[in-house]
């Protein structure tokens, strides 16, 4: 499970959370709402662990995300962040590769199936489109082995079907009991796949 | 490279125009010339133009820059300063050990100095690295200027790059730490390649970016400095030859690591052998060489350079 006790947060001069709660239990998939600068975002970084709360406490798995090290924090959850810097001429099938052996998953075929990048594999990830890069970025995420699942704005540049086909990774990782949160502006069309919606403000 | 290697033994003022083997163990002017000068150049060559091409692959990579390079950073300009400062001093003279482990160590707090006041790690970071670069190259040249030590005025031939200064000796005390450099720069190289996703990216896939960073730098402080004290600063070999290398192969680490050490190491043999035959008897420095042929070649890979590094910014 992912506990968030009692956390405050403060960017500068900007307090972003005073005292957020909330929880994430495997199997379940969340829906992260809220205008942007609400610090949807950085509530995924406070999680992911690149920044640390001001107070309160963040435990996955009922241990303190900033007592983890940085290879645990691998173990327990994957992130897929707003942006990857995609910069050097990799084929698709490097970048996926990139998982190291001890956290990749073993269903990897079914994720570049499911994500339509089997055509794309021999492809330089610097050729691709906006939306092939950002699943390129999500499929890089499954791969890796965890029990939970972030996702910064998943589908913020992919059509109806392309988006169907990420819910449709979400569920088989449900269904593996893996805890998943996917943070997004434009929800009202999505939250008919999610067990549940925060809504941030 | 072979061919190049044996090419090497042959040219020169003086001509050999027997076999490389009879000369084995004799200890006629030949054989002098063969094996205690041209020899240990040649091997020095392909030791250091390895380190160099590998350096500037780890440097590119790890400050996620195209025009991140040892003698741009301020590295090369640190082991210089460092190389200068300890025989100014006195305590001890060019090519000894106590002067490799200077450079070295002078390259090491260069490069952590530039990361310390690089406001971010973009051109900010380039910017610093020249100006600290700047800096240390005054503060050698001083040292040379004021120094009472006769005979300290010639090393500005090594300043410029050269590879006469090079003997078995020599050879033999960078070889290890070059090795130690290159070492490391294997066991990082995998990480690079997670890393050049983003500093986030690498923490969420358990790459500790500030860590991959040390041990990048640590490399780079053991290849750059080994062959600034042995050779002086060789420019534009360690920026141009990893972009040509990926050109070629792409951009995946290890095998760019392995390939750049194995150009670099055949662009140094066939530089330092223009240097010393084109204007025979004269010998131009290497340095001076590398940056007549390096300069263009990088204004043309720059037009090209959307095929090796696309820029985000």
């Amino acid at each position: 499970m992912i506990e968030i006790k009692k956390i405050a947060f403060k960017r500068g001069e900007n307090q972003i959370f005073t005292s957020l709660s909330a929880r994430i239990k495997p199997g379940e998939a969340v829906l992260i709402s809220g205008s942007n600068g609400v610090g949807k975002t950085t509530l995924l970084q406070l999680i992911g662990g690149v920044l640390r709360v001001q107070s309160g406490e963040i435990l996955i798995n009922g241990r303190n995300v900033e007592e983890l090290s940085i290879k645990e924090q691998a173990h327990v959850r994957s992130v897929a962040p707003q942006r990857r810097n995609f910069t050097l001429a990799y084929t698709v099938e490097q970048v996926i590769n990139f998982v190291p052996k001890k956290l990749k998953v073993e269903n990897a075929n079914f994720i570049i199936d499911t994500l339509g990048l089997r055509s794309l594999l021999h492809k330089k990830v610097t050729e691709l489109s906006g939306g092939e890069q950002e699943r390129v970025s999500l499929a890089l995420a499954f791969s890796q082995k965890a029990d939970y699942y972030l996702l910064d704005e998943p589908f913020s540049a992919q059509d109806s079907k392309s988006i169907k086909n990420i819910i449709k990774v979400i569920k088989s990782l449900q269904k593996a009991d893996k805890g998943v949160l996917v943070i997004s502006h434009n929800q009202e069309a999505l939250t008919q796949y999610f067990d549940r919606e925060i809504k941030l403000s | 490279m072979v061919a190049l290697f044996v090419l090497s033994l042959k040219i020169g003022i003086l001509q050999i125009h027997e076999s490389l083997w009879s000369l084995v163990g004799k200890h006629s002017i030949d054989a002098q010339t063969v094996w205690g000068v041209r020899f240990p150049r040649a091997l020095g060559a392909i030791i250091i133009g390895a380190g160099l091409g590998i350096a500037g692959a780890i440097a590119q990579g790890i400050f996620r820059n195209p025009l991140a390079e040892p003698t741009l950073i301020g590295l090369s300009s640190g082991a210089t300063l460092g190389t200068i400062a300890i025989i100014a001093s006195g305590a001890s003279g060019f090519g000894t050990r106590m002067n490799v482990v200077s450079a070295v160590t002078a390259a090491l707090l260069t490069a952590l100095l530039v990361q310390w006041l690089a406001p971010n790690k973009g051109f900010g970071f380039l910017l610093t690295g020249i100006a600290v670069s700047a800096i240390l190259t005054a503060a050698a040249g001083l040292l040379i200027t004021m120094s009472p030590k006769p005979g300290i005025q010639s090393l500005s031939f090594w300043n410029f790059g050269s590879l006469s200064l090079l003997n078995n000796a020599t050879v033999g005390l960078i070889a290890p730490y070059v090795e130690t450099g290159i070492i490391i720069a294997f066991f990082v190289s995998r990480r690079l390649d997670i890393y050049s996703l983003g500093e986030h990216s690498s923490h969420y896939m358990g790459v500790n970016p500030k860590r991959l960073r040390l041990w990048a730098v640590i490399a780079l402080a053991f290849l750059i400095g080994a062959s600034v004290s042995a050779v002086g600063s060789i420019a534009f070999l360690g920026l141009l030859v990893p972009h040509i290398v990926r050109l070629m192969i792409g951009p995946a680490h290890r095998r760019l690591l392995s390939l750049s050490g194995f150009v670099g190491a055949i662009v140094l043999l066939i530089a330092d052998l223009l240097a010393r035959t084109l204007f025979e008897p004269h010998e131009i420095p290497l340095g001076l060489l590398t940056s007549i042929l390096g300069a263009p070649a990088l204004i043309v890979l720059l037009k090209l350079r959307s095929a090796s590094w696309v820029s985000n910014d």
